[in-house]
């Protein structure tokens, strides 16, 4: 057994059952939803403590909606799933998240879930970086009822975030984003199955004058507890017009945006510069999704 | 403490008693004595471990075996009907795409999607589907091959 403290497999089929079960076991409750997280700690020995694994797959938490008011992704929608959807597809303003779906494999895909990938709060995983330059939000329910958390203000550290313990994740929103808005991804990785040395995501919005307006730029990847927003970047962006000397310098303030990691899959330094190129290309793939 | 649980795995039903931390992986192969589907990483890095899960491929490391309940897996052992080989299992031999074999099962479990989906697949595209395996004698260019042949036969 490699869950030595596990008591337990719940599958609650209400919601007012898995809120139970997260008030009674609390910290050492650990929810399951594609699973494919929580493997990779329990493989690491980073579960010992867990008494109950709760798996919410039984909940019907799963599902798209589009509106005006913008999309609603159900919590264990599955990353294959929302690859497929039509605005994922073809808007040009949710090409990063179509992007940061193109890199993990299908295996993976196939269960991993977007609030999954979320509540992990670790900036190596892709599309979190994606939901952030969408101004995504978290849609929580818990014992005192339900509440929306910015995901700006959701990721308080590495594997930790905002919710309480007797919290769970019930939707990602992401808001109907303006005209002439495109966004993109990139991840740095040794192999096709391996997590972001780092990752960029980029989002602007091209005014009439052909001004970028409203821009985000985040960086994940090992650059620290958390994803890490490059204010100085974003704002040379801003009023700014959209060409190739502009996208060299706001690329190169990047490296003055982050205080990259050094461990055995790359530099600070190397983290750094290729921060600086993969943002370089992030912004030239948005610009062409709108030409 | 086990749990009883019922898995439908190659069109059976099993009732196994199961750890509650149990993966799919080990039900089918300290259980049910399906070797074919292979321990590798035991991390959902290299793929030997794919099997399908309601016709989707999935790491079978990563899964609970409580949590698969009610679905209907498939692992290599379930693609030949009789004697007769699934036209991947035969294309993997025509086509030489066997070496140690290890990664070999996953691979066509993978790429079992891929041919159940697309119907002519790209190089792109069987590229990208088998991209969650990995392929240490590194004989990729002819397990392409047989993807495409048995694309082609289908």
């Amino acid at each position: 057994m490699s869950l030595p403290a596990l008591s337990d497999y719940f599958i609650p089929e209400q919601q007012n059952e898995l809120i139970e079960l997260l008030q009674r076991f609390g910290e050492n409750a650990m929810i399951v939803a594609g699973g494919t997280f929580v493997h990779g700690l329990e493989a690491r020995g980073l579960l010992s403590e867990v008494e109950a694994l709760i798996d919410i797959g039984k909940l019907g938490l799963n599902g798209i909606a589009t509106g005006p008011s913008g999309v609603v992704l159900g919590a264990t929608t599955t990353l294959a799933d929302l690859k497929q959807a039509d605005f994922i597809q073809n808007d040009p303003a949710f090409g990063a998240v179509k992007d940061a779906l193109g890199y993990p494999p299908l295996q993976i895909r196939n269960v991993g879930t977007v609030g999954g990938c979320v509540a992990a709060s670790v900036p190596l995983y892709d599309v979190p970086a994606t939901l952030l330059v969408l101004d995504g939000t978290v849609h929580a329910l818990g014992a005192n009822g339900d509440r929306e958390i910015a995901l700006t203000d959701f990721f308080t550290g590495l594997f930790e975030n905002a919710l309480r313990t007797d919290e769970f994740i019930t939707e990602l929103r992401l808001p109907a984003q303006a005209a002439g808005t495109a966004s993109a991804f990139l991840k740095l990785e040794t192999n096709a199955n391996d997590l972001a040395i780092i990752n960029v995501a980029v989002r602007f919005t091209l005014d009439e004058a052909g001004l970028c307006r409203d821009s985000r730029i985040v960086i994940g990847g090992g650059i620290g507890e958390s994803y890490v927003r490059a204010g100085s970047a974003e704002s040379r962006l801003n009023g700014a017009k959209a060409d190739a000397d502009l996208f060299n310098a706001v690329s190169k303030a990047v490296a003055t945006d982050i205080d990259p990691v050094t461990d055995h899959r790359g530099s600070a330094q190397y983290r750094r510069h290729m921060a600086v190129v993969y943002t370089h290309r992030a912004l030239g793939r948005a610009l062409e999704r709108l030409s | 403490m086990k749990k009883l649980i019922e898995l439908e795995v190659n069109g059976e039903v099993h009732e196994l008693a199961v750890s509650p931390d149990e993966t799919l992986l080990g039900a089918l192969r300290d259980h049910l004595d399906l070797i074919g589907t292979k321990q590798g990483c035991d991390s959902g890095g290299c793929g030997c471990c794919t099997v399908q899960v309601d016709g989707k491929a999935v790491y079978s490391c990563m899964m609970y075996a409580v949590s698969v309940q009610g679905s209907e897996v498939t692992t290599i052992e379930g693609l030949a009907r009789g004697p007769e080989l699934d036209p991947l299992q035969q294309a993997f031999i025509d086509a030489g795409a066997v070496q140690c074999g290890y990664c070999t099962c996953g691979i066509i479990m993978a790429a079992k999607q891929l041919l159940d989906t697309v119907k002519d697949p790209s190089e792109d595209e069987i590229r990208h589907a088998i991209a969650g395996n990995l392929c240490r004698c590194t004989g990729y260019r002819k397990i392409i091959d047989a993807i495409q042949l048995a694309a082609a036969a289908a």
